[in-house]
This record gives C-alpha cells, structure tokens and sequence, in this order.
C-alpha cells in the first residue's frame, strides 16, 4: 500500500499535528506514503465560488502530478477529497475542459489523463488496512472512552460521487474507532456540517451551527469528538472557545482529536509524535486516561 | 357457454372478476400464491373514503368465491406454463404442498397454539410472530392450516411433530407433495396486485434503523383491532402509546433519484383515512400530514380531505420533509420540514411516523410476464393494449389485466376494471365456445 | 501582473457558464421542500432558503440573485445535493451564480480574495504558520520533524495560468 500523500493548504499551514500523526502512524499499518513535489491549493472552497475552470485546473494538476508518480493520491482534508473527485467527473463529462486543462498543464510539464486514483483516509484505514489489520497492532486499548465519530460532510456526500461511506448512516469511523478499544454509539447530530465553509461570509453563524453540534455530542456524554478533516477539526478544536462565546455556553468543553491521533496512542506513539500538543480543545484528560492505562 | 376462464390472482380484483365471470354461468379457476385469497384489501384496517371495516366487506365477497358452485380456488399455486390462445389456452399450474388435508382440517387453529417454532408474520407486516404452522389470518379462505416447511422443525430437522399429534381432524399431512396440474381455458384475467415499496434506501427517513419509523402497510396492521396490538397505537419501540403522528407523502413517488417518477395514486388519501383513524381512536391525538400536492379527484374525496381537516383537526403542512431524526433517550422522532406555504423551516417532534410509500409491481410479474407473452413497463407493471381506448386488454387477445398489477390505483377502480375484464373474458368465452 | 489572456479559454467559459445555466433545471422544481429542511444555514439564517432561491432562479431573476449576498453563505455541506427528489442540487446552482456573480463584477465576500492572492504568490491559500502549543510556546513544522513545504515548481508559469484562466472568467 503505496500513496502519494497530497497535504492540502490547511494541513501545510497549521494544521500540522494531523500531518504529524499521520506520518506516525500509517507506516506502522504498512501503508507508505509518499511526498508531493511541485503541489499547489486543489482550489477548494478557495477558487470554485468564483472560477470553476480556474478550479479544476488546480485540482487536475495535482491529480496529474501523482499520475506522474505513478500512484494513487490520498489527500488528508475531506474538502481535497471531494475536489478531486469532482474534477474527475468534470473532466470525464466534458472533454473540452480536460482539453483545456492538459493545454496548460503542458506549460507546466504535466498531463492529466486520469489514471490516478483518489482514496480516503477512512478508506485506507476501513477498507484497505482493515479494522483486524489495526487492532492486532493495538497495544493501548482505549478502554472505557466513548468518542463520537464526526467523518465529516465532504467526505461522505455526495454518494452519486463518493463511495466512503454511507451518506446517510455513514459506519466505518465508528468501526474504526472501537478498533481502538474505544466505545462509540450513534448520535442524531453525526453527520450535520461543522460550517466552516460558511465562514469566509457569516463568522457568527458558523460559530453557532458547530456550537450546536458539539453541545449535542457534550450532552450524550462522550469524551471527545473525532474527525478525520482539517477544517471540521479547525472550527471545532481551534475555535472552540469563539463557539462558547457565541452560543453562551460557558460549560462547552469538547475534547477534539483526529483519528489518527487516537489511532497513534493506541498504537504507543507518544502524543509529541502526534501533534496533540497543538489541539487547542482540552484534550489532556482523555490523553491521561488512555496513557494511564499504559502498563 | 364456453370453457373455463382463468383469474390470476385473488385480492379484491381477482375475487370480483371470478364473481362476475361466476355469476354469469362460466367456470372460473382463481390461482392465488398466498395460502389465502384476499390479498392487500384483507389486511387494511379501513377503505377511504367510506370509512368502512375492509375484512368486512371484503369477506363475504371472499366467502361467496369459496362457495360459489361454479369458482375453483387454487391456493398456494402459480401459473408455471401457458400455451395457446383465446378460447383455448393450455395452462400449467404448480401447487405448493400445504402439509394439511383440506377435506379434514376444520381450522381450529389448535397445531397453531401448539406449534413450538415461532417466525415473523408476513401478513402482519413483522410486527409480531406467528408459528410455522398457522392460519394466514383469522378470515382466511380457504380457513385451512398451512405449514411453512421452510421453517418448520419437523421438515428441516425432522424432529417435532407436535401439530400431527394434537390434531383432532387427524388433517396433518407431511407426505403431500406439489401438485401440477393442466387447465384448458377460454381466456385469463391477470390480477396479482402489487407491492409496498421497500423505503430502506431513503436513509434520511431512517426506515429499518429507527423502529418507529414505519411503512403505511405497518401502519394499516398497528391501528387493527386484529392486528398485534388490537389497534391500540403502540408503538413498535417501546410500546409508548403514538399522541403526535406524522405521516410523509410520496416516499419512493415523484422522484428521479430514488424510487419511482410516478405518482402513487392513493397515498393522499390513504393518508388521510389513516389520520382520520388515529383521531377516531384519540380525539386528542396530534395528527399532521406533509404532503406536496393533495391528489384526491375521486367520488367524495375531496370532501373527505376538508372533513379531516375541519371536522377532525387533522393538519396538513405543505414541505417534503427533509430528514428525520430520533432522540437516543426517549426514541421520540423529529421530522425536518420546511412549511412551503409560510417559509417556516422547522422541526416537529412526534412519537410516530408513517412513511406513506408508493406501491411497485411485484417482482413476479416478470416470470408471470414471461409465461405469458406479455410486455412489461420500465418499472415492471403490465402494459394495456392500449392505454387511453383500451387500458384492460393487453396485446395478446384472451389475456386481460385489471387492479394494481397495471399500476397503482385504488380499491374502486380495481374493481371497476375486475368487472370490466370479466365481460371481457365472458365474451371471449362465448365467441370462442360451442 | 500581466496575463496572457486565450480567447479560446474565454469562449469556453462563458459556454460553460450558458450551459451550466440550462443545465440548472430550476423549473423542474417542484417546490417541495427537502432542501430547505435539511439545509443547517435555512435554519440559522432568516434570508437563506435553497428553495426559494431555486424559485427566484426558475421565475428569472437572476440579476437580483447574484447581487443578493445570500448566494454566498451556503456552508457546502451537500445535503440538499445529497437528497434532492429531481436532482436540481441547489449547491451546484448556487455555485454557478457565484460564478456568475464573480463575472460580473458584483461583491463577494472579500475573504475569497485573500485565498487568490494567496493561490497566486505562492500557489497555496495560506503558508505554514508557526502555532501556539496547548501548554504554552510555539511549534513550527521544523520543530515536529515535518518536511519544508514546497509549492509549484515554476511559480512563474503557474501563476501566468491561474491568472489567465480566472481573467478568462472575467469575459474579458
């Protein structure tokens, strides 16, 4: 299992504890990963509100870029995911845009043609390592923490597109979760949005629709929430305290991890090696009570 | 006077048909896959817009079918072979063994109280269980036992034997086997009805996770007084009893993405028989209904809509919900509309909800299709031969079609064209007979 | 910074831009509701409405559409795509009007011009930042052992493209 790792803008820049852990911990799965050379933005949300064409052509170039390479791509941000994968349909449904792109990817050097595939990093874990491939490398077991699964809206929907998971009861975060010897259990709220795309416009709205989620995952008494997405992890983890402030709730307190991140404890990493210190919920709680279980 | 005419199928249009053909002098051989006639219509609770007890309009009918000197029901039985054509057909019919002597059983239903094997009960939608040897329902005709070998210990295990020994008609018989038997007729009437639309796939409606979220079919059997819960609405979760219900229009109808395109026909009224029984039962009860459109253009239909709202307090909101949630805790539902007629994007709590689904052909209109020569449509209903100047023939003279198995439509027009398919077969048999 | 605009490129888009237009099927709209109910922004925001926005674009108004800010506070989240009966997706039609919207120079919001600029200088919306640790003191990519990001390889000729391409967005 070989990928060609595309990082994505939020990942790069700050969100590098994902980055991090994903490093840690895939490889010891036996997935290799593989940098990117020569990479740029997939353009979205950034350029496909206002040049869709503009779009594609940064998403195709990066797809041409691990064609080169002569792998699949795993991307480690839903919103990536998804572009990709609606630039692959684009350009297969219409040959006059792929002929457009590959014109100016020639200026570049590359050629889209489509032979890269895009997977998940649910995928990958789920389908390809598999839940009896992880939890035979487990030697921390997550006993008696219960996390919510939170996959995230890009990577589960649209299912015309995407074939992750179940868009409606989307399953294989969860099972990936109890992998790990952790509890989880279904909630109302799993698959509604973080609304972090609804900041570049209306900040005290977002603040409020992912409030309203995480008061929800507080309230059915889980430890912690879990996602495998940049901008859902940003919203709920880095900006946290805003959503207290905007909804008035003072006794929000939501410890938020990457799967990975839990995945790396389970596996003993130790959580320097996993970016923990850089979530900005307080996660230190569960942390503790998973490494002290460590005998 | 003409050969036997043969009627494919025994619900309510199957059942007409042969009374019709019956009455007139001519043979009929009714074949009907289930161990009883009666089909869909037995297992409605009411028929709108009379509000009538449907077993009890509908049985007499099936008792006449049993009686008459001149109808032949076959249960357990399908059309296997067909050759031939109008005025003389030459039919192979295959009967399931029913494991019990019909010249002895008396329907006592004491095998049934013995039987010790306990398997969900298709006629009462799954909502409760029933034994491997059992009466389909307490109306059956023929009113005879039948044993559901798949099931039972005694033909899978070979152990048991329990009903034999309590059978005081000694009408046990686990020698019998399928029967094939040959039948020439003049012309055949296909009737075989349709099926409920499975909503599973609809995973915003949550059909199969969450409990409570039940099908109108479901529905019809919960609010029976011989249903599993003698028609008190408790529900299937918990058994709290359903105050605040929420029925959902055209689930599997009017859509290009999943499900069908068409309209379902007689969702809207149903839907408001439904209601209407709820609040007969609980005045109180807080009864609301989404719909898109309000398709009611039958004899008094659209009286019966405006008496459930004005008499009865029934609510209509106009918004296709757009998800539905429950509550881990109480197991309480919330429907996501938005009321289209105001713009209120809200959300309402109820105890119940009933996903008002489309009816689809049955998959055994294929085969059927096949035997018999005949087209089917995309979605698997029999095709008219015409469908504006002659909706009941098809394009093989001597074989006609009548009721669901067309496509969907209500009791009334069933049997509107049950009559119609009969002259039509009584004609075939007299120009084609002597 | 010039841009070497290809008037091929123009035509496409404004094709595209037509073709995505007729493509919206507002009039097979019927109204129902699904998207408006299941969509978290209707809920939390008195002027967004998936469904009424279908409606205004079925009824034509479109030059009333893109000057209204409520095309751009969807949140993306593909429920009403995901779910809807005649699949019109009212997210792919609001992107379109974005885009439409960008063309002609009305306003959007001014975060999209920063993620440009971004995308142009460096060939990624934001760079690697050095962040505040949980407990204090500040973390960097280098610190955690991660490798130097690295954009594309000639920025030169990629940032000509990307600007041409959105210029060619412009109709110009």
């Amino acid at each position: 299992m070989k990928y060609a790792l595309y990082l994505g803008c939020t990942v790069q820049s700050d969100q590098y504890g994902f980055e991090a852990s994903v490093r840690e911990t895939l490889p010891k799965l036996g997935v290799e990963l593989v940098d990117m050379d020569d990479v740029s933005c997939c353009g979205f949300p950034a350029l496909s509100s206002v040049s869709v064409t503009g779009w594609h052509y940064l998403s195709a170039r990066n797809l041409a870029i691990a064609e080169k390479m002569g792998l699949d791509v795993l991307p480690l941000c839903n919103g990536c995911h998804l572009s990709f994968i609606e630039t692959i349909h684009a350009l297969e449904a219409d040959p006059g845009l792929k002929e457009i792109v590959n014109r100016n990817l020639e200026k570049e050097g590359l050629h889209y043609e489509g032979t890269a595939k895009v997977v998940h990093l649910i995928e990958v874990l789920h389908d390809v390592v598999g839940v009896e491939g992880i939890s035979e490398k487990v030697k921390t077991r997550l006993e008696g923490v219960k996390l919510a699964a939170h996959p995230g809206c890009h990577a589960i929907r649209p299912s015309d597109l995407q074939k992750v998971d179940d868009a409606e009861n989307p399953q294989k975060l969860d099972t990936l979760i109890k992998a790990l010897g952790a509890e989880t259990f279904d909630y109302p709220e799993k698959i509604d949005c973080c609304g972090s795309q609804l900041a570049v416009s209306s900040g005290r709205s977002t603040l409020k629709i992912a409030g309203e989620k995480l008061q929800a995952v507080q309230s059915y008494g889980f430890d912690g929430l879990v996602t495998t997405c940049p901008f859902c992890f940003k919203m709920y983890d880095g900006r946290q305290r805003a959503i207290k402030g905007a909804i008035g709730d003072r006794s929000l307190e939501v410890p938020v991890f990457y799967y990975t991140q839990i995945l790396g404890l389970a596996l003993g990493s130790s959580p320097e090696k996993l970016g923990l210190q850089m979530n900005q919920s307080p996660v230190d709680g569960v942390v503790n009570k998973i490494l002290g279980d460590d005998e | 006077m003409g050969k036997p005419v043969l009627v494919i199928g025994g619900g309510v249009a199957g059942i007409q048909a042969a009374l019709d053909l019956a009455d007139r002098g001519l043979k009929v051989h009714l074949v009907e896959k289930s161990p009883s006639i009666g089909g869909v219509m037995a297992q409605l609770d009411k028929t709108f817009p009379t509000m009538d007890c449907s077993i009890c309009i509908l049985a007499p009918k099936m008792i006449e079918c049993f009686r008459h000197p001149n109808i032949t029901i076959h249960t357990l039985s399908k059309v296997t072979g067909v050759s031939g054509g109008p005025g003389d057909f030459k039919v192979k019919v295959l009967k399931e063994p029913r494991s019990v002597d019909a010249s002895k059983c008396t329907g006592c239903g004491v095998c049934s109280e013995k039987c010790p094997t306990k398997v969900k009960d298709e006629w009462q939608e799954g909502l409760t269980e029933r034994k491997a040897i059992h009466i389909m329902f307490p109306q059956a005709v023929p009113l005879i036992a039948c044993i559901d070998r798949d099931n039972c210990l005694y033909f899978q295990k070979g152990i048991c034997q329990v009903c034999s020994k309590v059978c005081q008609a000694g009408a046990i018989d686990y020698e019998q086997k399928a029967e094939e038997i040959d039948l020439d007729v003049s012309s055949i009437i296909v009737a075989t009805g349709f099926q409920e639309y499975d909503p599973s796939e609809l995973g915003e409606y949550g059909y199969s996770r969450f409990e409570d979220v039940i099908t109108a079919k479901e529905f019809e059997r919960l609010v029976c007084a011989s249903g599993p819960t003698g028609g008190h609405l408790n529900r299937p979760s918990d058994g709290k009893l359903a105050h605040r219900v929420a029925f959902v229009q055209c689930v599997g109808s009017r859509s290009h993405q999943k499900g069908y395109p068409f309209c379902s026909s007689v969702c809207c009224m149903y839907a408001t028989k439904e209601a209407v029984l709820i609040k007969e039962h609980e005045p109180a009860s807080d009864v609301t209904i989404f719909y898109m459109d309000l398709k009611v253009f039958g004899q008094g239909f659209q009286e019966f809509v405006d008496r459930a709202q004005s008499h009865w307090g029934v609510k209509y909101i106009r918004g296709r919900p757009g998800e539905i949630r429950r509550n881990p805790v109480t197991k309480d539902l919330t429907v996501w509309y938005e009321n289209t007629d105001t713009g209120e994007v809200a959300e309402k709590e109820v105890d119940l909800v009933v996903l008002c689904t489309t009816m689809i052909s049955r998959p055994e209109n294929k085969e059927l299709a096949d035997v018999l020569g005949l087209e089917l449509d995309e979605w698997g209903f029999f095709e008219p031969l015409d469908p504006v100047m002659n909706p009941i023939e098809t394009d093989k003279p001597g074989i006609f079609i009548c009721g669901c198995c067309h496509g969907p439509r209500d009791i009334p027009e069933s049997v509107a064209e049950a009559s119609g398919t009969a002259a039509c077969a009584a004609e075939t048999a007299r120009r084609y007979g002597q | 910074m010039s841009s070497d605009v290809d008037q091929r490129e123009v035509e496409f888009i404004s094709l595209m831009l037509q073709k995505s237009v007729g493509e919206m099927h507002a009039e097979v709209c019927d109204q129902c509701g699904k998207c408006s109910s299941a969509c978290p922004v209707s809920k939390e925001i008195e002027g967004f409405n998936p469904r009424q926005l279908i409606a205004r674009v079925a009824l034509g108004k479109m030059d009333e559409l893109l000057a209204d800010e409520a095309i751009w506070t969807c949140t993306t989240c593909l429920k009403c795509r995901e779910r809807c009966p005649e699949e019109i997706s009212p997210y792919d039609v609001i992107l379109v009007l974005r885009n439409l919207a960008y063309r002609a120079g009305l306003n959007y919001p001014g975060g999209y011009d920063d993620f440009i600029n971004g995308i142009l200088e460096r060939g990624f919306i934001s760079e690697p930042q050095e962040v505040r640790a949980r407990g204090g003191g500040k973390l960097s990519r280098g610190a955690l052992g991660l490798p130097g990001v690295k954009g594309p390889k000639d920025m030169g000729v990629f940032r000509g493209i990307v600007e041409k391409i959105i210029e060619a967005g412009k109709g110009n």
